[in-house]
């Protein structure tokens, strides 16, 4: 009996040892969207990180399938655009996923609208508007500056779990901020031609982007937000493109291209696919070659 | 309607609610998801063993209130209001509560709630993608099986989902029929253990396997006494509002699958989706009818009873979606000291329109096959429905 719970004792000290060791080894991350996966990458190289979605799946509408309640589960963080982007399918996947860490922004949950201030912010909402978020637009990471904040306030939040590991996350986001900072200009630089520019654009996708480099959005593809586009609302665009002062029409990786290439055949505009998030198009591989596609496309329909 | 009261405050209450915080967006205590299903129809006949009526009528006109009660709790109450000829019932369709910190993946669900059983069951029907639940979900488990109970459920911390889960529930819906009233039924009637599986193929696809059992300690039919008592069995069938049972057994066996595909798994343009559910019911001949069939060596014992369905549906674009079901039923029903064998068989065909997230007209054309099932032999039967939700955005299950 002696040996037998010897035994039992010290296979239970391996068990717990190693359970604790893999514990420390990596924090599991469930991020919503890839520009979170790209932003944790940054700032948390060493995390197990994984998307919920693709830069090729709309946001809004998203299953709460089996394997991301599995991934959730197993998560210790979990980042998310917030603003209820994904009110569709996130409550039902905490709800089935029974992980008490990522319940709360208290703890191990995240919201990167949370911490900044989003644009277009509704003092109230009728459905009769179309599917609007009161809270603002939630697409805020083609804001290099606002992302910079939302960098800020998601290492205090990896600080938080990993108080250990401070250093090491520090090191990171001094890092990954210094070098944002110096693109951040390059790239105002680089797009400054494009400020004052008109295009017409499927949702309010890219709102933030034309926001900072000051391009216009003067129609929307779709009659409301979520409506799909219809051959009467596309008839008065074509109207509208016919000033002439429209410089593309401007669809995002998840979005349907065929109302942006009827309305480009008639009012000979150009269309152009943009990649919404990392691993839209085949140059969008982290954050900054993201922004950097972005710019390049855009730049290449600007008359100087 | 002792009941009656209550109930009608908690849906006054609601209802002043909706005008001022039909924006909540989040759900907390102080701004709970309140959100209202509106659901109406007009019909050219009467399936059996479902819940609407010929002609014009409402389905499931839904009020539902939800919101986490504190960093342990959350709770979630629906009312149904349900229109039967002049009559209008107030329901309670759920009413339950759900730790939200339990260790290691498990939790607690307590109170009025769908039993986690098979794939639809737990669904909302306003979710659905035909008018009725398939002929199986009507004859075995009243077309969905709610009920004041308790769940414990775990989820395995693996990559591949796996859940698993007990419950134990009152009952009272599952009863075998007593046409005497003299039976003492067990207060803990229904018995239930449930397995999930699923994961994703390739980026475009999804996929969910289930296994449950349903243990029905009040299912078994009881002994005929020797009088004409099949005229009393006939009237059940009228009974089709009641959320009842109308074929029970002490076992229930179900396998249930789902696979959804959209392509690069965006679900905004096109998604299909196939499921399927068998159903077995078995021990339900009354234990002196086996006496009396082996004295006589005339009678075999039935057959178990079953039932089946396939349903595929696709969206082919925002706006409209497309449904193609198959499903049967085999029961069989009592008379006198031995069974009659049933059978229905349903193809049915359903076009739906959406306006935008919240609103779906549809069209459905159901055709019913019968052998000795109410008379029903050929019928033909078309339904035009409209299902809209009001108020917060609720998230959808898989």
């Amino acid at each position: 009996m002696r040996i037998n719970s010897k035994v039992i004792q010290a296979s239970c000290l391996t068990v717990a040892l190693t359970l604790s060791s893999a514990a420390q080894a990596a924090l599991n991350v469930f991020a919503c969207e890839p520009e979170y996966a790209a932003l944790v990458h940054e700032l948390a190289p060493e995390a197990n990180i994984y998307s919920a979605t693709t830069a090729m799946q709309d946001p809004h509408q998203v299953q709460a399938r089996p394997s991301l309640i599995a991934k959730m589960r197993q998560a210790d963080l979990v980042v998310c655009a917030g603003a209820d982007l994904e009110v569709g399918w996130l409550p039902m996947l905490q709800m089935k996923s029974a992980n008490a860490k990522v319940r709360s922004t208290d703890q191990g949950l995240f919201f990167a609208a949370d911490h900044i201030e989003t644009l277009d912010r509704l003092e109230s909402v009728d459905r009769s508007m179309g599917d609007v978020h009161a809270k603002g637009n939630p697409h805020l990471h083609f804001d290099p500056e606002r992302l910079l904040k939302v960098a800020e306030a998601l290492h205090l939040k990896l600080v938080q779990l990993e108080p250990d590991s401070k250093t090491q996350y520090d090191a990171a986001l001094a890092d990954f901020s210094a070098r944002w900072q110096a693109a951040t200009l390059k790239w105002q630089a680089l797009a400054a031609p494009l400020k004052g520019q008109k295009v017409i654009a499927y949702h309010s996708s890219f709102r933030y982007l034309f926001n900072w480099l000051g391009i216009e959005q003067v129609g929307d593809l779709e009659p409301k937000p979520g409506l799909a586009p219809t051959t009467a609302h596309l008839a008065e665009l074509q109207h509208r493109a016919q000033q002439g002062d429209v410089m593309a029409i401007i669809v995002a990786s998840y979005q349907d291209e065929r109302g942006a290439h009827w309305l480009g055949e008639r009012a000979t505009l150009p269309v152009q696919v943009l990649p919404m998030s990392v691993g839209g198009n085949e140059d969008s591989d982290d954050l900054f070659s993201l922004y950097q596609s972005v710019i390049t496309l855009l730049l290449s329909y600007s008359q100087p | 309607m002792t009941n009656f009261n209550p109930r009608m405050t908690v849906l006054a209450a609601a209802c002043a609610c909706v005008s001022t915080v039909a924006s909540a967006q989040d759900a907390t205590l102080s701004n709970p998801a309140i959100s209202a299903v509106l659901d109406g129809y007009y019909q050219s006949a009467e399936r059996p063993m479902a819940e609407r009526e010929e002609g014009f009528g409402l389905g499931h006109t839904e009020l539902a209130l939800s919101a986490n009660i504190d960093d342990l709790f959350y709770g979630k109450l629906t009312a149904v209001l349900e229109t039967h000829g002049s009559e209008t019932e107030v329901g309670l369709e759920e009413a339950f509560i759900q730790t939200l910190s339990m260790p290691a993946g498990f939790s607690v669900r307590a109170g009025r709630f769908l039993s986690d059983v098979g794939y639809l069951n737990n669904q909302h029907v306003h979710t659905d993608a035909f008018a009725d639940r398939p002929a199986v979900y009507r004859a075995f488990l009243g077309s969905h099986y709610f009920d004041d109970g308790a769940r414990l459920d775990y989820v395995a911390p693996t990559d591949l989902y796996w859940t698993m889960g007990v419950e134990a529930f009152k009952g009272e819906s599952m009863r075998a029929e007593d046409e005497h009233g003299e039976r003492e039924f067990d207060n803990i009637g229904v018995y239930t253990a449930y397995t999930k599986l699923g994961g994703d193929i390739g980026i475009s696809s999804s996929w969910q396997l289930g296994l449950s059992y349903l243990r029905n300690e009040n299912g078994r039919l009881t002994a005929h006494e020797a009088h004409d008592e099949d005229v009393v069995i006939e009237d059940s069938h009228d009974h089709s509002h009641s959320h009842s049972a109308m074929y029970t057994g002490e076992n229930t066996y179900m396998a249930d699958f789902v696979y959804k595909w959209a392509p690069k798994g965006n679900y905004k343009y096109q998604h299909l989706t196939l499921s399927g559910e068998y159903f077995q019911v078995s021990d339900f001949a009354p234990l002196a009818a086996h006496e009396l069939a082996d004295a006589h060596s005339v009678e075999h014992l039935p057959d178990d009873q079953t039932g089946w369905y396939v349903s595929s549906v696709y969206q082919f674009n925002p706006n409209w979606s497309a449904g193609l079901r198959y499903g049967r039923v085999d029961t069989q029903e009592l008379h006198d000291d031995h069974f009659h064998e049933q059978s229905l068989k349903e193809t049915e065909v359903s076009l739906a329109w959406h306006h935008s997230h919240f609103s779906t007209v549809r069209l459905q054309y159901t055709h019913q096959n019968g052998t000795n099932f109410d008379g029903i032999e050929d019928d033909n039967l078309i339904t035009l429905q409209y299902v809209m939700t009001l108020g917060a955005h609720s998230a959808h299950q898989f």
